[in-house]
């Protein structure tokens, strides 16, 4: 079983009995390796439709906790779980309870790095002083306002008041969580969380070729989550002031948000504002406000400095993605798609009304984007089959877009894959509009393919 | 991925039920085993079947068993039914799996577990109907349909399935409005299987509890038995364990007395 990858969390969900026989036949070694090359920063394991279980049966997953702890430093633990159920898993690892357990899927989001769900009023409560505390403090880092109940009676009656708070959290219990560089994306900009002392080390933490494609593929505001480092050194500075150099022949913008100046020298601040890094107290005081997030995070092509053609490779390969894309929209609208042309040329969109558009990146054996340009009502169709019903809302279309652009990039992957060319991808980008696409594809060349689905005219865009 | 055109042609495409299986199910129904047996004897293939059915360790017979007339004696008219059924079923079940990692012997141990369970279960429940004791036998239908419909899509399937948690009937009834248990009763209609064996297959989706408390009490329990049974390890290797959603809050009020019932501890 493959855990399913969504905002950065991977989520496992069991079904039935689960005893030893089971979950070792659930988990498999691929499966525990390819959960570790996910390289999620939480992953978890729902119980939710896990009707019985026995100490045997959870063994092999906090055995793949471990490995992919070990690995990624990623946040690990059990979800979606009633009273009986955590009251056994406590009894079975009392003395040994490593990893973390949240009562349903929406509490650990708040306990992920994921700004989507910011500024919630959490009431929390645990009978464990220290827990409580720790609950507290994560939750304030990542941007929400908890409300500690200290006894089980305050909880109660702080409990009845109704819409108080948005969460209310119980049966919860945090433990070792994560440490790692983890990449989040809200709306357009990317979320790197760094923690402890910043020194040489982060050269290696960091993954830079990651950063680079995000670039590439057009993201312009990244912003470093540095609420809980201690210190910063000398070799980290020059790391990050580099960054920051070669970010700004893309235009982008990299923030530190909440890096305290107690044990980093204050001339440190200086040398890394003069090379372009902006610093907020709060991630709010970026998030919240639209208007600086709309200035940050504007799609800009100006200044690359390296248009890059389109090679050989990407050309012989073209067919490949043309048909992971077809078959996905075919899968995901259940519709015929014909193919109208085809031409190398700059990218050009006749209709722009109604039209919401995505781009992917791939790097590895060979590098390039590809750009998804839908009508609307394509990616509304789309979005049925996975949220189950119509919908208006532009966001959660975006959302579901961002997915299916992802399922085309794993498509993509998988068909090099068998011709031995072996591609990692990033993280799909979405437009609301094709203006705002334009502004990173205008210009470079690429190859266009025209299709029709339905009469619906969509456009595929190859580009380096 | 699958339109409403390819599940009709599916269905299309399901033979009727041989004229043999079906003089043996009409004298079986008159509880006529000597007769149903004669006729049964006929068909090479069915007394293949039968006899490596009731020969799997689960039927826990001492000697073997090989003689239709033997074995239909030892079955009784209301097993002999379901076991016939079963075979009916097999015959639909493809020579190559693909989506799931099946073969001839492990489906028909499926088969197996489940008709020896569901035999417990009837009996814990106190019922004696030949019919009820035979829906067990359309169960592994969803199966064998889902089989035949996703096997050219396994790898979207998995992409799907990457991104979003989604099962495979949710899949078919967002795209075409009709989901594996609506196909599995179609198979039971066209071949005059009794109505009560498609309603009770219904129920035992989880997702379409019925009107008739009876009929839903006893897709609950079909409900459990089913992922009581893809929990075994050699079905959760075959992938089976999440083709279809468990819906846990359908069976809570009958888990305790199926626990039990099931010595699970």
């Amino acid at each position: 079983m493959r855990a399913v990858l969504k905002n950065g969390i991977g989520v496992f969900h069991p079904q039935g009995f689960l005893d030893g026989a089971s979950s070792i036949a659930i988990l498999s070694i691929e499966d525990i390796e390819a959960t570790v090359s996910q390289n999620a920063g939480m992953v978890l394991v729902s119980l939710k439709k896990v009707i019985f279980f026995n100490r045997n049966g959870l063994d092999a997953f906090v055995k793949m906790f471990h490995k992919v702890r070990a690995a990624n430093h990623a946040t690990v633990g059990f979800c979606d779980y009633d009273a009986k159920k955590y009251e056994a898993i406590i009894k079975f690892y009392k003395d040994d309870l490593s990893f973390s357990l949240f009562k349903t899927q929406e509490i650990a989001t708040l306990f992920s790095s994921n700004y989507k769900n910011q500024n919630k009023n959490v009431l929390l409560y645990s009978d464990d002083k220290s827990q409580r505390a720790a609950m507290a403090i994560e939750l304030h880092d990542n941007g929400h306002n908890p409300i500690i109940a200290q006894t089980q009676e305050e909880f109660d009656e702080k409990a009845k008041a109704e819409n108080a708070y948005d969460i209310i959290i119980t049966e919860t219990y945090l433990g070792q969580m994560g440490q790692k560089v983890a990449t989040r994306v809200t709306g357009n900009a990317i979320i790197y969380t760094v923690s402890s002392f910043l020194d040489a080390e982060i050269g290696n933490t960091f993954n830079i070729e990651y950063h680079n494609n995000s670039l590439n593929v057009g993201f312009r505001l990244f912003i470093f989550d540095a609420y809980k480092v201690v210190s910063m050194n000398v070799h980290a500075l020059n790391f990050f002031s580099k960054l920051s150099t070669s970010a700004a022949e893309y235009n982008a913008t990299i923030c530190f948000v909440g890096l305290s100046f107690d044990k980093t020298p204050k001339e440190f601040k200086e040398i890394l504002e003069d090379s372009g890094i902006m610093f907020f107290n709060h991630m709010d005081d970026i998030l919240q406000d639209k208007e600086l997030l709309k200035e940050l995070g504007a799609s800009s092509a100006a200044n690359i400095k390296n248009k890059r053609a389109l090679n050989k490779v990407t050309v012989t390969e073209l067919p490949n993605f043309i048909d992971a894309t077809v078959a996905t929209i075919e899968m995901m609208t259940n519709s015929k798609a014909m193919k109208e042309s085809a031409k190398v040329d700059n990218i050009e969109v006749k209709n722009q009304e109604n039209t919401i558009a995505s781009s992917i990146g791939f790097y590895g054996d060979m590098d390039g984007m590809v750009v998804l340009i839908f009508p609307q009502e394509i990616a509304k169709k789309a979005c049925e089959l996975l949220i189950g019903e119509e919908t208006n809302d532009k966001e959660m279309i975006l959302d579901t877009l961002a997915e299916l652009v992802n399922i085309v990039g794993g498509k993509v992957k998988t068909l090099l894959a068998d011709h031995d060319v072996s591609v990692d991808i990033t993280l799909p980008r979405t437009y609301p509009d094709v203006k705002s696409l334009l502004e990173i594809v205008e210009g470079k060349k690429g190859v266009q393919v025209d299709l029709s689905f339905n009469d619906d005219k969509f456009i595929f865009f190859l580009t380096r | 991925m699958i339109t409403q055109e390819k599940i009709e042609d599916y269905i299309d495409k399901i033979p009727p039920a041989p004229k043999i299986l079906k003089a043996t199910l009409t004298h079986l129904g008159n509880g006529d085993l000597v007769k149903a047996a004669a006729i049964a004897k006929e068909d090479k293939a069915l007394n293949n079947y039968l006899k490596l059915l009731v020969n799997k360790p689960i039927y826990g017979f001492k000697n073997e068993v090989s003689e239709v007339s033997q074995i239909f004696g030892i079955l009784g008219v209301s097993r002999a039914q379901q076991a016939v059924y079963n075979y009916m079923l097999s015959l639909l079940s493809p020579s190559k799996w693909n989506l799931f990692k099946l073969n001839r012997v492990l489906f028909y141990n499926l088969q197996a577990d489940l008709s020896m369970n569901w035999k417990k279960i009837l009996e814990h429940l106190g019922i004696e109907d030949k019919d009820k004791l035979s829906a067990i036998s359309l169960l592994p239908a969803s199966i064998i349909v889902s089989e035949a419909l996703f096997n050219e899509k396994k790898k979207d399937v998995a992409l799907l399935r990457s991104v979003h948690e989604i099962d495979l009937n949710t899949i078919l009834k967002r795209l075409c409005g009709m989901d594996l248990f609506d196909i599995a009763q179609k198979i039971a209609q066209k071949w005059e299987m009794p109505e009560e064996i498609g309603e009770i297959i219904q129920a035992a989706s989880g997702v379409k509890p019925s009107d008739d408390a009876d009929i839903n009490t006893l897709g609950k329990w079909m409900h459990l038995l089913l992922f009581y049974t893809l929990s075994q390890p050699q079905y959760i290797e075959a992938d089976l364990n999440d083709f279809i959603d468990f819906q846990i809050e359908y069976v809570q009020d009958i888990y305790e007395e199926f626990s039990q019932l099931m010595e699970i501890s």
